[in-house]
């Protein structure tokens, strides 16, 4: 299968200000990753993994270096790009869920599909809904649902517009055991059926080895596991 | 449907645009039901001064009127009625009396009516016609005089008429204080035919107008420039200097009323918008990171904005007019007359002041809003720049710009805007020193006590700001309550319930203790007797009138007319030295007349009484309190200078309507005295004040609710981190008892602190309101003392344990879950 270059990056340094001087999280990360891979990104806390999950997916400006989706320049982008390419690219799933909690869960996972002027926006997510197994949940809101449940009108949201790539920032990370494992289980099946490549920050290994590959993040540093 | 209105629909279903459109409503509102209802009032004192001048306006002169002037009237759509007076002999059978006779047209007056009686000395009814021709109305008194009845015949020059109706009171009249002859009315359609007008005689002219505003306001333009020596214009307002007074005082309170709402709404608007953003700031990162781009979330949030001004302002406006329908409803059963409706023009004022709130409180905060980075979803330590001194610089400059368009002037905003900073100063002082106080003192937090002090400390920043909230709507309260008391207490006094209500005149010191006798008879309560010589100010340091002021123009009122002149030992009622020495050989000047003509102590006047020169240097300077309608001077000569002058005596009384009757009886013993009943420009000034008492009290209490709905709101914007804690402190093992005892501890000193720095900021205000804007006394008010910490407390308390009672009702799981 020739796949292409989902996300290049080069050279990525990134510093930040804090009162006790300066502090450089990434210290010259390059790496590539390709269409349809599903990537873990695992690290010590503090070891900037969440750092990198943002700067990959736009939400943050790095220092210096580079980063392209799909060829395409994106750090170097202004913010109204960025937010267009995200919208275009881009799906996440965050550790605490991050749902809107004054929306319905139906109209919560509507929303990508609405922000690119989606007419069928309600089929679709009532579609998505059915498929994390959340049909008899459509109205109710998020504090009417447990985490798990939570969790898997996140993932409907992320795949509702149909992303490329979807980055998950430990997904399982506030749930139990085997709400965790559903949650795992659905990801890596919309990963596989919708050809998305997954690029997943992890304290847990089990879950990074059920990933093509792993990068461990350390002190700065990227390097790649050979298992 | 588009996005934008999708989500908001979304956003009204959770409650948080809700609370956005609550505050612009209660801006709106609030302005427009107070603006409009002062116009209402405004025009309500016009229309009542109106009643004294018989006109909305009037042009008095001493030659005929020029028939351009009816003829401008006419084309301007304006009524227009005649008056000529005159002083004339008036005949019947072998008596004969110096009279006041006015000539009026059919429609005169063109405001308020004719008080007339069929019965002699009778205290009169309405009557809203004129005399017909070959009528007469004369008043009891020269009825008695000439001891005529209804029906009788009486001859004015050549013509005679018939005496139709006793003579009350004439409109248009009854500030003219000082022509006391008795009077009459004819029709002018009789006048030519009495030929008592002769070239030289003293007749005065009146043409009176009425109409619309702005037609008013254009013929005054035309006509002013026109106007020569001896022909004024004179509009209602200026009739009757204590009505302008009292009425220019109600106009400032209601304006300080309505500048404070500004001030509430704007507070209200700002606790909203930071509610609001504080609420979507996660929204929109989460938004940002699906693809919403800045530009997409400002045209949202512009059309959201713009679709809520557009409903909070209608909705606003709405409520606003029927909220002033309302007071104005209470308000008709105290009225003694209708009023007028409001003008819709002034509705902008709501409007304007809803629209400003929200770009001055909502956009800065808006913009900060889309500027959050997205990074906050996985950061929540990265979210927006806290640029707040900009935020709240340009809320200030906001408020101030309203407060300006809204009073039309700087001095009561700058007043306010001043207060307003010393108080944020004083709060942020006091605050965090007694903040800081309660938590040393409770360290080892276990009982209900310590944690609600120490709560305080915890959330220093928005317990101090909350506290700057409670101490401005307390405070503004105060004022009101403040400002509200002292003028009706001024006003009371002013006008006590028997202050006299009639003049004596021209009585000779021969008659004094027979009147003296006849009036203790009656028990009526008379002032002393002061005498009186009439003269007139020719010279100013040896520089004569004339010479000063050569085209008569500009003169001031000390020297255009005969004074009445007096002598005395002591200071009258109602008098206060300003400078100067009573008692020297000199002349005691009214300070308001002396400023004038431009006088000071050491000028010397020369004044002509009777045909005898009299210089004297001006030796004191007093100033008179009229409102206490006393007899009073605007000069007052030495003993010696006047007492080899024969003279008059003059004094006031006050008679009840029960006396009415009998005194007049009683007083036709004495032919040559003149009596001057001011007993309806008394009633119509009390009736003025008493509407003003009500209606302040009703702005009053609309602000105050306004207040209460402003502390409500700023009580729940704190709601969530309370809820939070409470929950916590259950989930910890606390019993609820405690969780309301320390909520109630926290309230309560919130709302004592608050009172008590709400007390000192009033008190400081009222002191700069009294001195610069009202021109009254200071005065200190311990009141106030009581009632804002009192307020403070229970007031807060009771909100606090409202909004929150959710903190002690619901389990703490579905709280925590929730937040």
């Amino acid at each position: 299968m020739a796949n292409s270059t989902a996300i290049k990056v080069t050279n990525l340094t990134h510093t930040v200000t804090s009162n006790t001087g300066n502090l450089t999280i990434l210290k010259g990360i390059n790496m590539e990753i390709q269409e349809s891979e599903s990537v873990a990104i695992v690290g010590s806390s503090g070891s900037g993994k969440s750092t990198l999950l943002g700067l990959l997916a736009g939400l943050d400006v790095n220092t210096s270096g580079d980063i392209f989706l799909y060829d395409q320049p994106f750090s170097s982008q202004n913010e109204e790009t960025r937010a267009l390419m995200r919208g275009q690219y881009v799906g996440f799933v965050f550790q605490s869920f991050h749902l809107l909690p004054s929306l319905q869960a139906i109209e919560n996972v509507m929303l990508p599909a609405e922000l690119k002027g989606d007419k069928d926006a309600r089929k679709k997510a009532k579609e998505l809904l059915d498929k994390v197994g959340l049909s008899h949940r459509l109205t109710h809101y998020p504090n009417q649902l447990s985490g798990g449940e939570q969790q898997r009108v996140a993932i409907a949201r992320a795949f509702a517009s149909q992303p490329k790539i979807l980055f998950a920032d430990e997904p399982t990370g506030n749930l139990d055991e085997e709400n965790g494992n559903l949650i795992i289980k659905l990801l890596f099946d919309l990963n596989r059926s919708q050809g998305t490549t997954l690029v997943m920050v992890t304290h847990d290994n089990d879950l990074a080895k059920m990933c093509d590959r792993q990068l461990i993040m350390s002190a700065g540093h990227l390097t790649e596991n050979k298992l | 449907m588009s996005f934008t209105f999708r989500l908001m629909l979304r956003d009204i279903r959770s409650g948080d645009l809700v609370t956005l459109l609550m505050a612009l409503i209660i801006s709106v509102s609030t302005v427009t039901s107070i603006g409009l209802f002062i116009d209402r009032l405004q025009l309500s004192f016009e229309q009542e001064s109106a009643n004294l001048l018989a006109a909305d306006r009037l042009i008095r002169s001493d030659e005929g009127i020029s028939n351009d002037w009816r003829v401008k009237a006419q084309d301007l759509g304006l009524q227009l009625a005649e008056r000529t007076s005159f002083s004339t002999m008036m005949f019947a059978n072998d008596a004969l009396q110096l009279s006041q006779v006015s000539a009026v047209t059919d429609n005169y007056p063109l405001k308020g009516n004719f008080l007339v009686d069929d019965t002699l000395f009778g205290t009169g009814f309405a009557f809203n016609e004129s005399p017909k021709t070959g009528e007469v109305w004369v008043s009891s008194r020269l009825a008695s005089l000439l001891n005529i009845k209804i029906g009788d015949i009486v001859e004015v020059g050549d013509a005679e008429f018939s005496v139709a109706k006793y003579l009350v009171r004439d409109p248009g009249s009854s500030t003219s204080a000082f022509a006391i002859s008795p009077r009459a009315v004819i029709n002018l359609a009789d006048l030519a035919s009495t030929n008592v007008i002769i070239p030289g005689s003293r007749v005065r002219y009146s043409l009176l107008l009425a109409g619309a505003r702005d037609e008013l306001a254009q013929y005054e333009e035309w006509v002013t420039p026109q106007l020569k020596e001896g022909q004024r214009w004179r509009t209602p307002t200026q009739q009757g200097e204590r009505i302008g007074d009292t009425i220019g005082r109600a106009e400032s309170f209601l304006l300080l009323a309505g500048t404070l709402a500004v001030v509430m709404s704007g507070v209200a608007m700002a606790l909203a918008s930071a509610r609001f953003v504080k609420r979507h700031l996660m929204q929109v990162a989460i938004l940002k990171t699906l693809g919403a781009t800045p530009k997409l979330l400002t045209k949202v949030f512009v059309q959201q904005l713009s679709v809520l001004f557009v409903a909070g302002a209608l909705i606003g406006l709405a409520i606003g007019w029927g909220m002033q329908e309302i007071i104005a409803s209470l308000l008709a059963g105290l009225m003694s007359t209708e009023l007028p409706e409001p003008s819709i023009s002034r509705l902008w004022l709501g409007a304007s002041t809803g629209l400003v709130s929200m770009l001055v409180f909502c956009i800065p905060l808006m913009l900060r809003l889309i500027k959050i980075s997205p990074l906050s979803v996985l950061q929540p330590n990265a979210r927006i720049e806290q640029n707040t001194l900009f935020v709240y610089l340009i809320g200030f400059v906001g408020m101030y710009g309203l407060m300006c368009l809204y009073t039309n002037g700087f001095l009561l905003p700058s007043i306010m805007t001043v207060a307003i900073l010393g108080i944020s100063l004083l709060v942020a002082v006091i605050g965090w020193s007694i903040f800081k106080l309660g938590r040393s003192l409770t360290s080892g937090a276990t009982s209900g006590w310590q944690i609600g002090l120490a709560s305080l400390y915890r959330r220093l920043v928005p317990n101090l700001f909350q506290l700057l909230v409670f101490t401005l709507i307390i405070m503004l309260g105060l004022i009101l309550v403040g400002v509200k008391s002292s003028l009706i207490a001024d006003w009371q006094q002013q006008l006590p319930e028997n202050a006299p209500n009639h003049y004596l005149f021209n009585v000779q010191s021969t008659q004094i203790d027979q009147i003296n006798n006849e009036t203790d008879n009656l028990n009526i309560e008379r002032s002393d007797w002061y005498p009186m010589v009439r003269g007139r100010v020719t010279a100013v340091n040896e520089t004569s009138v004339q010479e000063l002021y050569p085209e008569e123009r500009g003169e001031p009122e000390l020297y255009e007319r005969e004074l009445n002149l007096t002598w005395s030992d002591t200071l009258g009622q109602g008098n206060e030295l300003v400078s100067g020495d009573f008692n020297a050989e000199g002349l005691s000047v009214e300070q308001d007349v002396a400023k004038e003509a431009n006088l000071s102590l050491g000028d010397e006047l020369t004044i002509n009484i009777g045909g005898n020169i009299v210089t004297l240097p001006i030796t004191s300077i007093r100033t008179v309190d009229w409102g206490t309608m006393q007899p009073n001077f605007y000069l007052i000569l030495p003993k010696s200078a006047l007492q080899n002058y024969p003279a008059n005596f003059v004094s006031s009384l006050f008679i009840s309507e029960a006396d009415a009757q009998p005194f007049y009886k009683t007083m036709s013993q004495f032919p040559t005295v003149s009596i001057l009943n001011v007993g309806d420009v008394l009633k119509q000034i009390q009736t003025i004040i008493g509407q003003l008492s009500q209606a302040i009290q009703l702005v009053l209490f609309c602000i105050l609710s306004a207040g209460a709905l402003v502390l409500l709101a700023s009580v729940r914007s704190t709601l969530e981190e309370r809820l939070e804690e409470g929950a916590l402190l259950r989930v910890l093992g606390a019993r609820s008892a405690l969780v309301r005892q320390a909520l109630l501890i926290e309230f309560g000193a919130l709302g004592l602190f608050s009172g008590l720095i709400a007390a000192i900021g009033a008190e400081t205000c009222l002191y700069g309101l009294q001195v610069f804007v009202f021109n009254s006394e200071a005065s200190f008010h311990p009141l106030l003392w009581l009632l804002g910490p009192l307020i403070g407390v229970c007031v807060i308390s009771a909100i606090g344990i409202f909004a929150s009672r959710t903190v002690l009702k619901v389990p703490p799981m579905l709280l925590l879950r929730g937040l």
